[in-house]
């Protein structure tokens, strides 16, 4: 019996790490040029993007909140960062006006949901809204052409630190500071009790709210920074590019087994979440599945993803339960977020 | 009807009941037997194997040898929670499992073992009734109290079929006075109509007052067996925790540290190296004046030594020494899904593991290790959850956090031995008491007065705005209820009040 509880619990805790075995086996039996080093890196490449998002909202749902407004705020920061660059030719400045309006989306987002508490869900869904129809407002419907962008601007969506390419090379950054702070900081370790028992947290000193607030912060400046890494790489800045990418970075959190009711989470199932993700996008390519095909499978991942997420926590629930129920619980079972 | 005579078969019956998890033996050897109509109280400390042996019976765990009985029937390793329950086997739980969003009737007819058994609305009636209950049967189980939901608990176990045997886990934990011996009524009646009950509780005059007969586990065997006229309530607490009877009261030794806090215009005062008593009625104003110096009221300023003490929010006063322990520990105290380090360490956090900048595995290994060695935590190791301690391991950990990371000047503490077995209450005691003895404010709040008997050496009775106060004494804990009633008595001049309509 107790067996078959650890092994449940393991089995609920590393599906996701099975699962992209699996897939990834699948695909290359499917098509041989799939497990090339080629296709390896292409597959991180286009995970950066959406691994920067990712991160920052696996915080969000941890500490029992969510950001639907990110893929809006994107947008906005693509084209608010192109127009300044536009009228400016200054990519610095470009880049800073992209970070302010992160800055500033994230922050009234936290503030709205922190200290006026109004519901998450509301809140960023409205702000996905404003924010994708800014991004259509300031350009018109139109999209900032390349021609407009300046040279060093254009150049970052092919540069490379060494062989690494940039979006690589800032994917990780965010996943070993992601790792770090929710692992190995006070900062992470009251983000898991506020999702866990957030008067627990209150009572224990935490700033509830201060917390959120910063981590909608991080959310929006993240997004912002996606925004325009993505503006780099086509090489224009559309008012529609960060259409849908809170659905890809919401699929990702969940298949990673961050649970959507909080307080519990692992940065390596978001990563694994993430290729996923991917794999599956890019398999699909190989296959030639249609476009349209891709988008039906998108929201298919997230319901399969939720209907997991519901799942998993039942398991981990009951299994803990019963090992509560145990005398002496073996000691080697630690169902602690790591 | 008569009591075991020799023909007729007991109602449940142990034989060698052996029961296992992984090396661990939770149960060893049990052989008992219960007869129809016997109310047999079960005692042990958590973890002595009391709800395994419940488990077994109700189906929720096979044993790993031996065997039980029902009357002639030896039953099956595989049995389901469901078939034992169709045989008559009624488990009542302190927070019975019932779906709130549904009627009463479709929670009785829940977890009937044919899939699509109609609702019979005249059987339903009659169940409840049997329980002395007239309940809406289209009542939605969430409008009901906790004493309420029991009952409808019962009815289910009597619903079409005879009750056999009852097993009560813990059932008047969170019950009233008034619902607790309403139940316990309910409880001799069935006894009466020849159910074997079981039944498991802390509060051991509740056992003294109900059972027939006392059994008491320890490390999954039965040490005592026997019938309840061989005990009192000071030889249970023996029988259940050797070595602990009253708190040992060495002279006082008062340091300078005074706190003075006004409660309604009377002052009451609080010094360091003793252990103060707020003592009133459950919800009562006790509690409001610890929240009100932990900064749970919004600012409060107060008199520490002559200097004024203020405080805004929990963090405030955490930063000003004052730690408060709550009263509910899985609400308002620990992190479920945390480790038992995390949820020791939580607040210390930004003034250990580097200001808060690198948390590592080892982060408090030695004020943990120490910590568990003063509280006599028992159970798996730092790492693992919290949800995988007993109650009282768990209430440990909580005291744990406030008491020995970081040394409190004031030490709140609301409640801090409720709902712990016996053995952990002494070790709790004896840690609060430790620590006052070195110089700390305590402040205990409790609607419980042998809680506060069993730690305090003085203590203010609280009426809403009435205050008494009491030194320790022989007969400390009848005192302080006393008192408490007396303050509750309408007084001629006072304003007019809910009470004096009664």
């Amino acid at each position: 019996m107790s067996n078959k509880n650890s092994l449940a619990l393991f089995a609920a805790r590393n599906g996701i790490f099975m699962a992209l075995i699996v897939l990834v086996a699948f695909f290359s039996l499917l098509n041989k040029n799939f497990l090339t080093f080629g296709n390896a890196e292409n597959i991180i490449l286009q995970s950066a993007e959406l691994g920067i998002v990712a991160i920052p909202l696996a915080f969000l749902l941890i500490s029992g909140s969510v950001d639907l407004s990110i893929g809006a705020v994107a947008s906005a920061a693509a084209v608010t960062s192109g127009l300044v660059m536009a009228a400016t030719q200054n990519t610095l400045l470009g880049i800073g006006a992209g970070l302010a309006l992160g800055l500033v989306a994230g922050a009234i987002n936290g503030f709205l949901v922190s200290y006026v508490k109004l519901n998450p869900i509301v809140v960023t869904l409205g702000f996905l809204s404003i924010w994708a129809g800014y991004a259509q407002l300031v350009t018109s419907g139109r999209t900032v052409q390349r021609s407009s962008l300046p040279e060093d601007f254009r150049s970052l969506g092919t540069a490379s630190i060494g062989p690494v390419p940039l979006q690589i090379v800032l994917l990780a950054i965010v996943v070993v500071l992601g790792w770090y702070v929710l692992n190995r900081t006070r900062f992470g370790k009251e983000t898991l009790a506020i999702g866990g028992n957030e008067k627990a947290a209150y009572l224990m000193g935490v700033s509830v709210q201060l917390r959120r607030f910063q981590i909608f912060i991080a959310s929006g400046v993240a997004a912002s920074i996606t925004g325009m890494l993505l503006t780099a790489k086509v090489q224009s800045a559309s008012p529609v590019i960060g259409t849908g990418m809170e659905l890809a970075a919401l699929t990702v959190v969940l298949l990673g087994g961050i649970a959507f009711e909080g307080g519990i989470g692992r940065i390596s199932g978001v990563v694994a979440g993430l290729l996923f993700f991917k794999v599956l996008n890019n398999g699909l390519v190989f296959l030639q599945a249609s476009a349209f095909l891709q988008t039906i499978l998108v929201g298919a991942t997230l319901v399969i993803a939720v209907a997991l997420d519901s799942t998993i926590q039942e398991v981990v629930k009951k299994a803990r339960r019963q090992i509560l129920q145990r005398v002496t619980p073996k000691s080697d079972i630690t169902t602690t977020a790591r | 009807m008569s009591l075991a005579s020799a023909v007729v078969a007991p109602r449940l019956e142990f034989r060698n009941l052996t029961v296992d998890f992984g090396a661990t033996r939770a149960l060893n050897a049990i052989t008992a037997s219960i007869q129809p109509g016997e109310i047999v109280g079960l005692l042990g400390h958590n973890g002595a194997g009391k709800t395994t042996l419940f488990n077994v019976v109700a189906g929720a765990n096979p044993a790993t040898s031996g065997t039980f009985l029902l009357g002639y029937e030896e039953i099956s390793q595989k049995i389901t929670p469901r078939e034992i329950a169709s045989k008559g086997v009624t488990v009542l739980y302190q927070d019975p499992a019932l779906t709130g969003n549904l009627s009463v009737l479709d929670n009785l007819y829940l977890a009937q073992l044919a899939p699509f058994s109609r609702p019979d609305r005249a059987q339903a009636a009659a169940a409840l009734e049997r329980v002395g209950s007239d309940l809406d049967l289209d009542q939605l189980v969430d409008t009901l109290s906790l004493g309420e939901r029991q009952l409808v608990a019962l009815a289910r176990g009597l619903l079409g079929k005879d009750m056999k045997v009852l097993l009560l886990d813990e059932p008047t934990a969170a019950l009233g006075l008034k619902e607790t011996e309403a139940l316990h009524s309910l409880i001799r009646k069935f006894a009466k109509e020849g159910v074997a009950v079981v039944y498991v509780s802390h509060r051991l005059p509740d056992i003294l007052q109900v059972c027939q007969r006392i059994i008491i586990l320890s490390a999954g065997e039965i040490v005592a067996d026997g019938p309840v006229t061989d005990y009192d309530a000071r030889k249970l607490a023996r029988a259940l925790a050797p070595g602990l009877l009253e708190v040992e009261r060495s002279e006082l030794v008062l340091g300078q540290a005074l706190l003075s806090v006004k409660h309604a215009g009377t002052p009451l005062s609080f010094r360091e190296g003793e252990v103060v008593g707020l003592f009133g009625m459950a919800g009562g104003e006790q509690f409001a004046i610890l929240e009100r110096l932990f900064g749970l009221k919004g600012k409060y300023s107060t008199v520490l030594s002559g200097l004024l003490l203020e405080v805004s929010n929990p963090l405030s006063a955490m930063k000003q020494g004052i730690h408060l322990v709550p009263a509910d520990r899985e609400k308002d105290g620990l992190i479920s899904g945390m480790s038992a380090a995390e949820n020791t360490f939580l607040p210390w956090y930004r003034t250990i593991a580097g200001r808060g900048w690198w948390v590592s595995r080892d982060t408090g290994n030695a004020d943990y290790d120490s910590a568990r060695e003063r509280l006599n935590i028992l159970g798996p190791t730092r790492a693992s959850t919290i949800d995988q301690f007993s109650g009282g391991n768990r209430q440990k950990h909580l005291i744990a956090r406030w008491m020995f990371v970081k040394r409190p000047k004031i030490l709140l503490l609301a409640q801090p031995t409720q709902g712990v077995d016996v053995g952990a209450k002494a070790d709790i005691v004896r840690a609060v008491r430790a620590m006052a003895a070195q110089g700390t404010i305590v402040i205990v709040a409790s609607a419980e007065s042998d809680e506060i008997a069993s730690i305090c050496d003085r203590s203010y009775i609280l009426f809403h705005d009435h205050v008494r106060e009491r030194t320790a004494a022989k007969g400390f804990d009848e005192q302080l209820l006393a008192d408490l009633l007396d303050l509750a008595q309408p007084q001629p001049h006072s304003q007019p009040d809910l009470l004096q309509k009664n």
